[in-house]
């Protein structure tokens, strides 16, 4: 099922994230059974070792929107799924996050790539406002989250998916850095 | 054109242990002819989404069929979900979207006469798609076309993306926007995922 044949690996920023494989690990360990993913140059490799993974199935929806109502059902039927999808699409997605994740109490895992961290950290001006206002963004809905920035951050999947089901709300991680090999 | 209670009525003469999700006036209006522990009322948990939870729910629920009543409007609010139908949607999906060409539940706003919806379903690879490469666009448009139809939509593998133009001339009953968290877990009991 699906089409990932053409995932290719997107041009990636210089400083490096958490390991593709070790995070991957990671995922399946919590059991979660479909990735619905827009796709992002930070998660370019993250998104082809799902797709090549027999375990999970890979959902690449259109919008972010999508991803957050077709893992509302999954979840509703009896499935753990997982959103992988960048900050500016979280932000484009308000309404599905209201309606499927914070009203009804679904509690939907969130992995989002926090575009704009890394110059953030580099100190690189104009600074990016998908940076600025991803964090207050999600106190703003009251959703937990943690950073998944390099492997020793790696449990904070764990603690992601552990609040996210004592809950029953949505909770996430921010990637900052692409994902190495 | 088909009067929309009496689509309504259709399906829930032939519907069995098929799971339903509703969206605009289907949340008022199918509730009038049926109480059915799968009904689930989508209304207000995200514009123009029904279709990509039912796509969730067929999917995590190969086993039961989902129908998903939606209308022309919502569908308009998430177009780029029909490629995701086309290229995802599970054998057991059953969409039914009643097409009135206006935003009907916000006063009956009009939206572009040029939109042809048969055109944007092929377009984004539904015939022949889904998970099962069997994906089927029909139109109905006729009330007797549709009680024949129902039987084999309702047992044969699609996934299915059915337009029925529809008017409506009954009484339309009041919203309900309460218990979002409620209406999920009624419908998780009900599926036995939970107790």
């Amino acid at each position: 099922m699906g089409h990932n044949h053409y995932i290719k690996e997107a041009p990636l920023s210089e400083q490096k994230g958490a390991s593709t494989s070790k995070t991957l690990s990671a995922i399946k360990s919590l059991g979660f059974t479909h990735v619905l993913a827009v796709p992002d140059s930070e998660c370019a490799r993250l998104f082809k070792a799902i797709g090549d993974d027999p375990d999970i199935e890979l959902i690449l929806p259109t919008r972010e929107g999508e991803s957050i109502a077709i893992a509302a059902g999954l979840w509703t039927g009896g499935q753990k799924p997982l959103v992988m999808i960048q900050n500016t699409g979280f932000m484009e997605a308000g309404d599905a996050l209201r309606g499927c994740g914070l009203g009804p109490k679904v509690p939907l895992r969130l992995m989002v790539g926090w575009r704009g961290y890394g110059g953030a950290m580099a100190g690189k001006k104009p600074t990016d406002s998908a940076y600025t206002y991803t964090e207050p963004l999600l106190n703003a809905w009251g959703i937990p989250f943690w950073h998944l920035m390099n492997d020793d951050d790696l449990p904070a999947l764990e603690q992601m998916d552990r609040t996210a089901e004592e809950t029953s709300m949505p909770a996430a991680v921010l990637t900052g850095y692409a994902f190495t090999e | 054109m088909i009067e929309r209670m009496d689509l309504f009525r259709a399906v829930h003469a032939r519907r069995t242990n098929e799971i339903a999700v509703l969206t605009m006036a289907a949340t008022t209006q199918f509730p009038v002819v049926s109480d059915h522990e799968l009904d689930f009322d989508f209304l207000a948990f995200g514009m123009g989404h029904a279709g990509d939870f039912a796509m969730g729910l067929a999917l995590a629920r190969p086993e039961r069929k989902v129908i998903v009543f939606k209308g022309d409007g919502g569908q308009l609010m998430s177009l780029g979900s029909l490629v995701t139908l086309g290229c995802y949607a599970p054998g057991n999906l059953l969409v039914l979207m009643l097409e009135n060409r206006v935003y009907d539940q916000t006063g009956g706003q009009p939206f572009s006469e040029r939109v042809d919806f048969d055109t944007l379903t092929r377009g984004a690879g539904i015939e022949g798609g889904g998970a099962t490469g069997k994906g089927k666009i029909e139109r109905i448009e006729t009330i007797e076309a549709l009680e024949e139809a129902l039987p084999r939509l309702l047992t044969e593998e699609g996934p299915h993306f059915v337009i029925c133009p529809v008017e409506n001339h009954e009484h339309v009953p009041p919203v309900n926007h309460s218990d979002h968290a409620g209406r999920i877990q009624k419908l998780r009991k009900g599926l036995g995922v939970t107790n």
